[in-house]
């Protein structure tokens, strides 16, 4: 009896001492609430190189950008650097971690366009939660009519575009990165009769983080019904981005002048290779400001 | 059998009395700085956890690194995907031994804790000298102490070098409760 006793005795102690044995470290680790978190930076940059990547800025950032495109003329001019040169202005303010707002000037077509972009989903860690981050992009366009015989008397209404895109993207890796764009582009009005007022579109983007602060991206749309008017390509880009401080650029080299969907999507008349009026070598410099400070959550 | 019943309860009871003295904080605050000529950068995380075992005199407090607050959410999004990589390593953890602590003096006590650190999946000998409190039944745990950056091989590129000071000010306040079973 008393050595059954001793055996319970010691069997508890022994508990005891297992129990002791998950170090108050490993406690503190199992005891730390995970709270629910998203995926972190699916791309680091607003636009993927041409269009609009599933990213939106956090509440009360303001984002200032330049895009810039060169290229040369078939027939070489005496144009310092590079014979055309083409900048989008653009200003962008995010009202709440989802919904973003922006509009912006292009130089080389005074093309005009305001936009805004809803996050209905965001990409789960660790398998939890949505696989996806989804995004909706809406845009409203405004070509000029100035020195463009084309759209000469065309009213206001007549002159605009939509681009009305659902931007599905995940991040694979912590490195890898891809996205999906289905988008539909509706025009007012076609600057020549046998073309279509309606686009399909299906972009493909993906970004891949070669070091700590440097990314590759590639970018490419697929246009279903192009213009019947003039020979068009798909656009099509090859970037570098550098991601470090609050001023983030991309470079990328591409086969379009444009720089808004309405006209990269549809209206790009080269294809992609070196020759002179071909390529476009362009840079995104984008600069965010935190006009809202965050607080850390009590 | 009678007496099998009484060792158990005497078994058991030595059992729950080990894991009597303990207190518990949630919701801890951390908070670090970086002072620069060109830039001071700081960042609290209110939900560090810890557990303090006042009859070993030991500590433990584990920590997001999401967790983090910049000022700047663009901050937040470069510190943790380039400098800290929160996605291989989400935790930062101490674990450490009180010297000549005792839980039942009502006044202000100022100890050393002598113990380890682990940022960036980075484990480093740390000593801290900190202050214990007592206010009603809360035993409030306050202190700072100094980090190298270089000591966690957290990678920054020479152009931000300037922004980023090469030792971060680390400090802490931690509210414990008595843990109850």
């Amino acid at each position: 009896m008393n050595s059954r006793a001793l055996f319970i005795f010691g069997f508890c102690c022994l508990i005891g001492f297992s129990l002791q044995a998950q170090s108050l470290l490993e406690e503190v680790e199992e005891g730390l609430e995970e709270s629910k978190t998203y995926t972190q930076a699916t791309f680091k940059t607003t636009v993927l190189a041409l269009g609009q990547s599933v990213q939106v800025r956090k509440e009360g950032s303001m984002e200032f950008s330049w895009n810039s495109r060169f290229w040369n003329l078939p027939q070489r001019t005496q144009g310092f650097v590079a014979d055309r040169m083409s900048s989008r202005f653009g200003l962008n303010y995010a009202f709440s971690d989802r919904f973003t707002a922006g509009f912006g000037i292009t130089t080389f077509d005074r093309y005009k366009d305001g936009y805004f972009k809803y996050q209905i989903a965001r990409q789960g860690v660790q398998g939890k939660g949505w696989p996806f981050t989804v995004t909706l992009f809406q845009n409203a366009g405004l070509r000029r009519s100035e020195n463009q015989s084309v759209y000469i008397g065309d009213s206001f209404s007549e002159k605009l575009s939509f681009t009305s895109q659902m931007l599905i993207a995940r991040k694979f890796t912590r490195n890898f990165s891809m996205q999906l764009s289905p988008t539909f582009i509706f025009r007012n009005k076609s600057s020549a009769p046998v073309d279509p007022a309606q686009h399909f579109a299906l972009g493909v983007g993906g970004r891949y983080r070669v070091g700590g602060h440097v990314s590759i991206t590639l970018e490419w749309y697929y246009l279903s019904n192009p213009l019947n008017s003039i020979q068009t390509y798909d656009s099509f880009a090859l970037g570098v981005n550098w991601e470090l401080t609050d001023l983030m650029l991309q470079f990328i080299l591409t086969n379009t002048p444009f720089m808004a969907e309405d006209g990269y999507i549809t209206q790009t008349r080269n294809n992609f290779n070196t020759r002179d009026g071909n390529l476009y070598f362009g840079f995104n410099a984008t600069l965010v400001l935190h006009l809202k400070k965050q607080k850390p959550k009590q | 059998m009678i007496r099998i019943g009484l060792v158990l309860v005497l078994g058991l009871s030595f059992l729950t009395t080990r894991a009597q003295n303990r207190y518990i904080a949630r919701q801890g605050q951390v908070s670090f700085y970086s002072y620069t000529s060109v830039e001071n950068i700081e960042a609290t995380n209110n939900q560090a956890f810890s557990i303090l075992d006042a009859d070993e005199a030991t500590l433990a407090i584990s920590m997001l690194m999401k967790a983090f607050v910049f000022e700047k959410a663009l901050m937040e999004e470069h510190f943790n995907e380039s400098y800290i990589e929160s996605d291989i390593y989400p935790k930062s953890s101490f674990e450490g031994e009180i010297q000549d602590f005792d839980a039942s003096l009502s006044t202000e006590q100022t100890r050393r804790i002598q113990g380890k650190i682990t940022i960036h999946g980075v484990t480093k000998e740390l000593e801290i000298k900190a202050k214990f409190a007592r206010e009603e039944d809360l035993l409030i745990l306050t202190g700072d102490f100094q980090l190298r950056v270089a000591d966690f091989e957290v990678k920054i590129p020479p152009i931000v070098a300037g922004n980023i000071a090469e030792t971060i000010q680390v400090k802490f306040r931690l509210q414990y409760q008595m843990y109850e079973q």
